[in-house]
């Protein structure tokens, strides 16, 4: 009799305590999800912050020779018939091999494109800003597809690489995006304030963050990145090669389509 | 199955020293990752493993599980759940950096920061993959023996009385 209702106590005791310990796993348990779906959120969150945007409102966020997907801008639009190649270069302005790449082959390249020998396309990609914790490339982007609207892409293009800094990571100042390339890519008089408000509202922001997306989405992760007609070049040998064999191998990559 | 040698202080130490091992270097990998999404994504895709619309998701999600899983290990909380999610990270790690190795893919692994293609990223990979088996077996180990001491767990699952070696079956149970 005392020994059975000794064993019941026991029993309610035991239960007791397991129900609180469950009650207090639950709760500690639902802490930690809490904090993990709020350190999510706040991830999500603190990356939209950094992350320039076009300033609502704004207008004009497609360059005037952009591709008809929307993936690049046109360095040479009506200059080239149908069926001559397709030079697509991915470039990021932050980065130091695409300057030397433009320096080197640049020339040969602006020569192809002008005779209307190739269609040449920039794709401007912006993942250095996420390594190098800065938005240079962004604005770089920004600024040089306002260019395009001011009939002035590739000279701007070639002022930004030619003004790119010593050191990677130092990045962009305002003053070079919104005046001195600028003024060295020509864009002068009536063409200047339009280009400045295009930069000021980062008008062409979607439209740069599209291009690099795209980028991603077709398998380049690395800048510079040519391809012809759909095929990627090897950097190893592009890099070794004279500007005339360069310009062969423009002209005679097939595609893989 | 365990039963017997889990009650033992020195697989009980071990643990400690386990899941400090994992769950701090978790914390560190996560941490610096944390702020930069972006570069997290990148350093996904560079794997080129993932479908690209998976990359983002992972790249956001997993600095976020790093760190949550390292603090679980560090403070010993959760120990057996958060040994095999440890775990588990690992055997992921392992996979994408055979995969890229298998590729001749040459990237940074982005394990603390950083990512993306580089000049000679695979003379790492040995390394890399020597690193998180050393890690994975960390996180097994406190998967397998999750009790130890100086944490939080034996306040957690607490049964009100002294601890006994029999404890441990019925703290199994309880987390099953």
């Amino acid at each position: 009799m005392t020994q059975s209702r000794r064993e019941a106590l026991r029993r309610q005791q035991e239960s007791q305590q397991r129900a609180k310990r469950l009650q207090r796993v639950i709760i500690v348990g639902a802490i930690v999800l809490a904090v993990v779906v709020a350190g999510v959120f706040a991830t999500i969150f603190i990356s939209q912050l950094n992350k320039p945007s076009a300033v609502p409102g704004a207008s004009a966020g497609v360059p005037v020779n952009a591709t008809a997907d929307q993936s690049g801008i046109i360095v040479n639009p009506g200059k080239f018939a149908d069926g001559v190649p397709k030079a697509e270069i991915f470039l990021d302005y932050q980065c130091p091999v695409c300057k030397q790449f433009e320096t080197t082959f640049g020339p040969t390249l602006d020569d192809l494109a002008s005779k209307g020998e190739i269609q040449l396309i920039y794709r401007t990609m912006t993942f250095l800003d996420s390594n190098l914790r800065n938005d240079s490339s962004s604005r770089a982007g920004i600024a040089a597809a306002c260019a395009d609207n001011a009939g002035a892409f590739a000279a701007y293009h070639g002022a930004i690489f030619a003004g790119q800094p010593e050191t990677e990571g130092t990045g962009y100042t305002t003053q070079q995006l919104r005046v001195d390339f600028a003024a060295t890519a020509g864009i002068t008089g009536d063409k200047l304030t339009p280009f400045q408000q295009c930069y000021d509202n980062r008008a062409t922001a979607d439209f740069v963050q599209g291009t690099n997306e795209a980028a991603s989405k077709g398998g380049v992760n690395s800048t510079p990145t040519i391809m012809v007609n759909g095929t990627k070049l090897d950097n190893n040998t592009v890099f070794q090669q004279s500007a005339e064999a360069f310009r062969q191998t423009i002209l005679t990559t097939k595609g893989n389509g | 199955m365990f039963g017997n040698l889990a009650a033992r202080p020195w697989v009980r130490w071990l643990t400690f020293a386990a899941r400090q091992i994992i769950g701090f270097v978790l914390i560190v990998a996560g941490a610096i990752k944390l702020p930069w999404p972006e570069a997290s994504v990148l350093a996904v895709r560079a794997y080129q493993l993932l479908p690209f619309d998976l990359t983002r998701p992972v790249g956001y999600a997993l600095p976020v599980i790093e760190v949550v899983v390292g603090l679980l290990l560090v403070l010993g909380l959760f120990t057996r759940l958060a040994g095999w999610l440890g775990a588990l990270t690992m055997v992921a790690f392992i996979i994408g950096i055979s995969w890229v190795w298998a590729h001749g893919i040459s990237i940074d692994c982005g394990c603390f920061g950083g990512g993306g293609e580089t000049e000679n990223g695979i003379a790492q990979y040995p390394w890399e993959i020597a690193r998180d088996v050393g890690l994975l077996a960390c996180g097994v180990w406190a998967g397998l023996f999750p009790r130890s001491p100086l944490a939080l767990d034996n306040w957690l699952f607490a049964s009100g009385q002294p601890p006994e070696p029999a404890d441990d079956d019925e703290l199994e149970e309880s987390r099953a």
